[in-house]
């Protein structure tokens, strides 16, 4: 109780010190000093202990239970392992804001200290435009969503936490997508105080790279585990749906990926100077229409632990502020700064980055209007549809096969102008392409002219990709995340072809036939653990080679609140994976049983985290002469 | 003479990607099988909503709704139906609520349009870029 009143006063402390360093930052500009005071320094990271404090009390709160607090009377149970108690505090709407507000001023604190050679007016300028998303978002979670409420009488029990929610990808996934996510804040700050200091110039893509691929980083991580979760949770085998929450933490990775490539121009050839501006703008203001989308409740999807008009109002408007705010800020000082004009060849490296950009743009704007057209022909003409997979599908795969083709030559394109030679070497690759492309569609029987043309375009890029190895200038990170995409892209195409799945309803003892395997359910067993109680079904699969494979769904029954979901069991190998999951059918004596197989699912695991692999070797190389 | 090379190599590029376009919109459903299989049922339980679950199709879902849906998918096959037939039927009953697939209509012509507006205006700018004088 008391540590909850504690987190609260933190909080109230965390906005006086927000209005503090805005007033402080201001006033120090106009004094114009050399070097940012350590007041202002200090200010910050008591900004940030604060917000700290005040998340800690919340997770305390949670961890024992204290059922005054409305938060975790609403999200909470004593039965509930550890763990959960912990997880369960950013598996909320105010928790997850908490969460959102201490990664807000943390990346502020560590802006500050990765700046200290910068010009003194650009780091206080990026203090005080941070500021103004910093009070927006205090003022968000003090007025709509205190997670300090108190509730009278005291409650004896909590209401639980949804069980899907009760997972330990799930529990891990906020906070790494909300570094990705929330990272993007400091990227705008930054953008709009260097446009004013005059400063958008080598030095500043320097500094703000390390923060693009920061967030790109932790965002690739978060859709990663999201996915992974949504695998083998929701039961039904898939990883991507075209999910509106899921397109919203895609719209924010596909800009900072065109940003990415953006900002290493500007670096090396001072090149793009406004639409990097424009992007790092765009990117932040996509981060802030997903919480809009998320928070308010508007979409129907699969995450519906949000549904409060006043908040969606909130957001939408505090959006509204800051992108008039940086449009203002960019008519003003936009035109005055970039007069510097340098002739672009044809066959040069930045004409790959601005197909590069071109593609990508035109992904994120098939994204962006599939998710919110919808919503507005609901509200203008009041006429429901929905965009699902098809949509994406026709959309996207056309455009891919020469965007994978850009992005194979790119690579290998110099600064200001290339003599693209076709060498014996290129000659190799394009050949081992065909080859592996042909065998593949063979294999698994596609007669589609589509479908090869695809797996053409992916297995060059890869084999592209991998023949850099061997060049003597080679770029690690480019390397690592073509690769890693590359392997992505015919992961997921062979797994969507040759996948295969059976369902059939059946009783104890009896078995079924897919392929060539034979699969036995044998027995059924009751299991009881802290939060649940669950049927466990045991299988046992004969695959050809008549090895046995023991496979073990479950349906759990939770107890707080009382929901039943169905546990996959899976059986992960390099080039399959063995999926099965049991529901009960009600009134009968049969279990509906589903087993699929799906093909090279590790790999889509495997080429995600090479691509985020490829991140981490640009943050971690020494800043020597190298291409993207 | 080098700048007239690069032209039409670019025109080329246009026009394979312009062929490429073309290809892809006429690649679903090339191959409609006169008999039923469960693939095809399959097939279109992926492409319809289940109206009672939160964001799941008709063939990943077990609930009672999505049950009865495969039931009736797999009749109307059996009795010689297409798969356009099916789809129109449901849409009929239900709303376009539950086919994932928007199709091309009066209300959602913008919807496919606007990204391929806003890929031909960027490659606009993109030439305007490369070509500009300087």
């Amino acid at each position: 109780m008391i540590i909850s009143q504690l987190g609260y006063f933190s909080l109230i402390f965390g906005l006086l010190a927000s209005i503090f360093i805005f007033f402080n930052s201001l006033i120090q500009l106009k004094k114009n000093n050399s070097v940012i005071s350590d007041k202002t320094t200090g200010l910050i990271g008591f900004q940030f202990f604060f917000v700290f404090i005040s998340f800690i009390s919340l997770i305390y709160s949670f961890i024992i239970s204290d059922f005054s607090n409305e938060t975790v009377y609403n999200n909470s149970h004593t039965t509930k392992p550890l763990f959960y108690k912990i997880t369960g505090t950013w598996g909320n709407h105010e928790g997850s804001l908490l969460l959102w507000l201490l990664v807000l001023t943390g990346v502020l604190l560590g802006f500050i200290f990765k700046s200290k050679n910068e010009p003194n007016n650009y780091r206080l300028l990026t203090t005080l435009f941070h500021q103004i998303i910093v009070i927006g978002f205090f003022l968000f979670v003090l007025k709509t969503s205190n997670p300090f409420n108190e509730i009278f009488p005291v409650q004896k029990e909590g209401l639980g936490l949804n069980p899907i929610l009760q997972d330990p990808a799930l529990g891990i996934h906020p906070p790494i997508l909300y570094l990705g996510y929330v990272g993007t804040s400091i990227i705008f700050s930054a953008a709009l105080a260097s446009m004013i200091s005059n400063y958008v110039n080598k030095n500043w893509a320097k500094n703000i790279k390390f923060w693009i691929l920061f967030s790109w980083i932790f965002l690739t991580g978060g859709i990663l585990l999201g996915s992974i979760w949504a695998y083998y949770e929701l039961g039904w085998g898939g990883f991507w749906f075209w999910d509106p929450v899921e397109n919203v933490s895609l719209m924010p990775w596909l800009s900072l990926t065109a940003l990415l490539h953006c900002i290493v121009t500007l670096e090396k050839r001072e090149l793009f100077k406004k639409w990097t501006i424009v992007l790092c703008i765009i990117t932040f203001a996509l981060s802030m229409v997903g919480t809009f989308l998320v928070r308010s409740g508007i979409l129907n999807s699969v995450h519906t632990f949000a549904n409060d008009p006043s908040r969606g109002v909130y957001i939408l408007t505090f959006l509204f502020v800051l992108v008039l705010l940086s449009f203002v800020i960019f008519i003003i000082y936009g035109n005055k700064n970039f007069t510097k004009k340098s002739e672009i060849f044809l066959l040069s490296k930045e004409t790959a980055v601005l197909i590069n950009n071109w593609f990508i743009l035109y992904f994120l704007s098939v994204v962006l209007i599939g998710t919110i057209y919808p919503i507005f022909l609901d509200v203008i003409l009041d006429e429901q549809i929905s965009v699902g997979p098809p949509f994406y599908n026709k959309l996207i795969l056309p455009f891919l096969i020469p965007f994978v083709l850009f992005m194979s030559i790119g690579p290998s394109m110099k600064w200001i102008k290339t003599n693209l030679k076709m060498g014996a070497k290129s000659f190799l690759v394009i050949i081992s392409t065909l080859i592996l492309s042909f065998i593949t569609v063979y294999y698994i029987g596609e007669k589609n002219i589509f479908i090869l043309l695809l797996f053409i375009g992916f297995f060059y890029l890869l084999l592209k990709s991998l023949s850099q190895f061997r060049d003597k200038t080679k770029n690690f990170a480019q390397i690592f995340s073509h690769t890693g995409f590359s392997l992505l892209l015919i992961s997921i195409l062979l797994n969507s072809f040759s996948a295969k799945e059976i369902v059939k309803n059946i009783q104890v003892g009896e078995s079924f036939i897919l392929k060539n395997e034979k699969i036995i359910f044998k027995k059924i067993a009751v299991e009881k653990e802290k939060n649940y109680e669950s049927i466990v079904g045991f299988f046992e699969i004969h695959d050809e080679k008549n090895k046995t494979i023991n496979l073990l769904p479950e349906i759990r029954i939770y107890n707080e609140p009382e929901m039943a979901t169905s546990e996959a069991s899976i059986k992960t190998s390099l080039f399959k994976d063995r999926f099965i999951t049991i529901n009960i059918i009600k009134d009968q004596n049969l279990f509906n049983v589903r087993y699929q197989h799906k093909p090279f699912m590790i790999w889509i695991w495997i080429s995600t985290l090479l691509i985020m692999l490829g991140g981490l070797f640009a943050i971690f190389r020494k800043n020597k002469e190298v291409n993207i | 003479m080098t700048r007239m090379f690069m032209k039409s190599k670019k025109l080329l590029t246009i026009k394979t990607l312009i062929v490429f376009i073309l290809i892809s919109f006429n690649f679903k459903n090339i191959s409609m099988a006169s008999t039923y299989s469960e693939d095809q049922t399959i097939n279109i339980a992926k492409n319809l909503r289940c109206l009672i679950c939160q964001g799941q199709t008709i063939h990943e879902s077990n609930s009672d709704f999505a049950e009865s849906m495969k039931k009736y998918i797999r009749g109307e096959l059996e009795n010689g139906k297409t798969n356009e037939e099916i789809f129109s039927s449901l849409v009929e009953k239900y709303g376009q609520w539950i086919v994932y697939d928007p199709g091309i209509s009066r209300n959602t012509l913008l919807l496919w349009a606007l990204p391929l507006l806003l890929f031909l205006i960027g490659g606009a700018i993109i030439v305007k870029e490369i070509y500009k004088k300087i």
